[in-house]
């Protein structure tokens, strides 16, 4: 009984705190996103969630940087209001590096609203003719001493932006997927050693919600997708991945009504459970490392937990896992308390 | 007589010590050997159905690029396996398994069908690799490679294909069945196997690491054949 409680309050505190807390503050563009080197320019920066206009006591900081050692300060800052900004560049004549042109992120510190970035926000294309040693202006003014945000908020993301919250509604539906396959498998290990419908029965319940939760799981991600990646099905591995083990267990299910003996259906089920679960596991746990994959934590991606992960979002993604789980097997166990009533009805035990 | 009776139930660990006999594999894979060649017809069947499959490939794509290529043999090759080792446990009528369940431990007769039917599979992939090979341009430039991925495939499939058409045999509509049951699960060796392959088209000092791929397959044949072994008793037992 305590678990379900806990399941409702668990899932209500993500559903309200994965919605309701904002995200940080970020910068989505600057105007003109490139330039030549060798001239004076004015930028504006168009800020998310930002309080530029905030009343402050110390002078806004605007950088243009390459990396901690080599920045560009603007000379000029302008708030226009909360979201807009205007910095004026003196742009050198010289790189930081050999390329023809150079990446840099625009930082806004400001001193009570906090610190908002977007990488490689500006291109510096370098003019031919202008050689020689690196400009003083690159070193004169360092990124330094920036102020954090306060408050509680999930941090923002380029691409990502406000579907950062999905965080907590799709990828638990594949940790709740695996509990509850393997939950189904513990039963099909327990009928075949007692040879108890009840336990056919539970492993069958475990089995369907495992497939609605995979089912729940697909389709969030596919509804992130088409905002992240562009398109709701890209054919990544891990989409095709869940597919198959959704396959596996709907062959299940048709293998389990396959047999007018209830008894010798369910042993074999059971069997092939056993068997197939067997065969997920380098499915979902080897086969995703070796191909290319647009998730997180794969090939040329981010790892996942390291970076994409803070602090803020673990105290809501980890209850929000709990609560998932917990929902999964009390559907699971409704189901299979229904069924056994069902059973009872028709006759069965 | 009396003895016959005793059908050896899988939890009773006395009769499976006393049955777990290796020596009656070889007898057994014999006469798996036998019976194929006193039933020629169904063999030839397989042969013939693996010529016209390569031979309406080619129609309907008569110059495949590499990746295409590997793709059509490897669906040549898993469709004639499926079909190959559907019969597996049908063939013999129920009371002559119950005599083979006498003689040997389930873990020993499904070890038979299942180095029967590798064997089986080897023969009628390369039979496809001949004859794709012959209709098309053929890309391998890495024969050892390539080769031992065919074996590689025909015992993998194997055991996954025979423990599938064990559970199938028991239901009614089995051939739908053992598609259905086994795609999904020899999907991971299949996409090995098409990066094997794969692999096996590039010259050697441009093509990429094959062993990682080949210890994967053999983790998987592993873990497969032994569920085969501990889940076989629960299926044949009626």
């Amino acid at each position: 009984m305590w678990w379900k409680i806990a399941s409702v309050v668990l899932l209500v505190y993500t559903i309200v705190a994965g919605f309701l807390v904002p995200l940080k503050s970020g910068i989505e563009r600057v105007e003109p996103n490139a330039a030549d080197a060798n001239q004076l320019v004015s930028i504006r920066l168009f800020g998310y969630n930002t309080f530029f206009a905030r009343p402050a006591s110390e002078p806004i900081r605007v950088w243009l940087y390459y990396d901690d050692e080599r920045a560009l300060r603007a000379k000029k800052v302008q708030v226009v209001n909360d979201t807009i900004m205007e910095a004026v560049f003196d742009l050198p004549a010289t790189l930081p590096d050999n390329k023809p042109f150079v990446l840099l992120n625009a930082l806004v510190d400001h001193p009570t609203a906090g610190a908002s970035l977007l990488p490689a926000a500006f291109t510096l294309r370098r003019v031919d003719t202008l050689q020689g040693p690196l400009d003083r202006a690159w070193t004169a003014d360092p990124v330094a001493q920036l102020h954090l945000q306060e408050g509680f908020s999930f941090p923002y993301q380029n691409i990502l932006y406000e579907t950062i919250r999905n965080t907590y509604f799709h990828v638990p539906m594949w940790f709740v997927l695996l509990f509850l396959f393997a939950a189904s498998v513990w039963y099909s290990l327990q009928y075949l050693r007692r040879s108890r419908l009840a336990f056919d029965r539970k492993a069958a319940a475990y089995a369907e919600v495992g497939i609605l939760f995979g089912i729940l799981g697909l389709t969030s991600g596919m509804v992130w997708a088409n905002y992240t990646w562009g398109k709701p099905w890209s054919n990544d591995i891990k989409q095709i991945m869940t597919a198959v083990a959704l396959l596996v267990y709907i062959a299940y299910f048709i293998l389990r009504g396959s047999f007018s003996d209830p008894e010798k259906g369910a042993r074999l089920a059971a069997v092939y459970n056993i068997f197939a679960f067997a065969s997920l596991i380098p499915l979902l746990y080897i086969l995703p490392r070796m191909f290319d994959s647009l998730h997180p934590g794969a090939k040329g991606n981010p790892a996942f937990g390291s970076q994409d992960l803070d602090n803020t979002m673990r105290l809501v993604f980890y209850p929000a896992i709990l609560g998932w789980t917990l929902l999964g097997f009390w559907i699971a166990d409704l189901r299979a308390r229904y069924q056994r009533l069902h059973d009872k009805a028709m006759g069965l035990e | 007589m009396g003895r016959c009776f005793v059908v050896p139930l899988p939890s009773n660990k006395r009769l499976l010590r006393t049955a777990m006999d290796w020596g009656s594999l070889l007898p057994l894979l014999h006469k798996e050997i036998v019976l194929e060649w006193r039933q020629r017809y169904a063999v030839s069947g397989i042969v013939l159905y693996v010529v016209s499959m390569v031979f309406v490939v080619y129609i309907a794509s008569a110059k495949p690029t590499p990746p295409v290529w590997n793709t059509l043999l490897w669906l040549i090759v898993l469709f004639a396996s499926i079909n190959a080792v559907v019969k597996s446990f049908v063939r013999e009528s129920g009371a002559r398994q119950l005599y083979y369940y006498q003689l040997a431990h389930p873990a020993v007769l499904v070890l038979a069908k299942i180095v029967y039917n590798a064997l089986l599979l080897v023969v009628l992939s390369g039979l496809a690799l001949v004859a794709f090979a012959l209709v098309t341009d053929c890309p391998v430039q890495r024969w050892p490679l390539f080769g031992g991925t065919l074996v590689l495939g025909a015992w993998s499939f194997s055991i996954a294909f025979t423990f599938i058409s064990a559970i199938a045999a028991k239901a009614d509509n089995s051939a739908t069945l053992v598609a259905i049951l086994s795609f999904p699960v020899v999907l991971p060796i299949l996409l090995t196997l098409l990066r094997l392959s794969a692999a096996a088209f590039a010259p050697l000092e441009l093509s990429m690491n094959p062993w990682p791929d080949i210890r994967n397959l053999l983790a998987i044949d592993a873990i497969l054949l032994a569920l085969v072994f501990v889940l076989f008793p629960y299926i044949w037992r009626d």
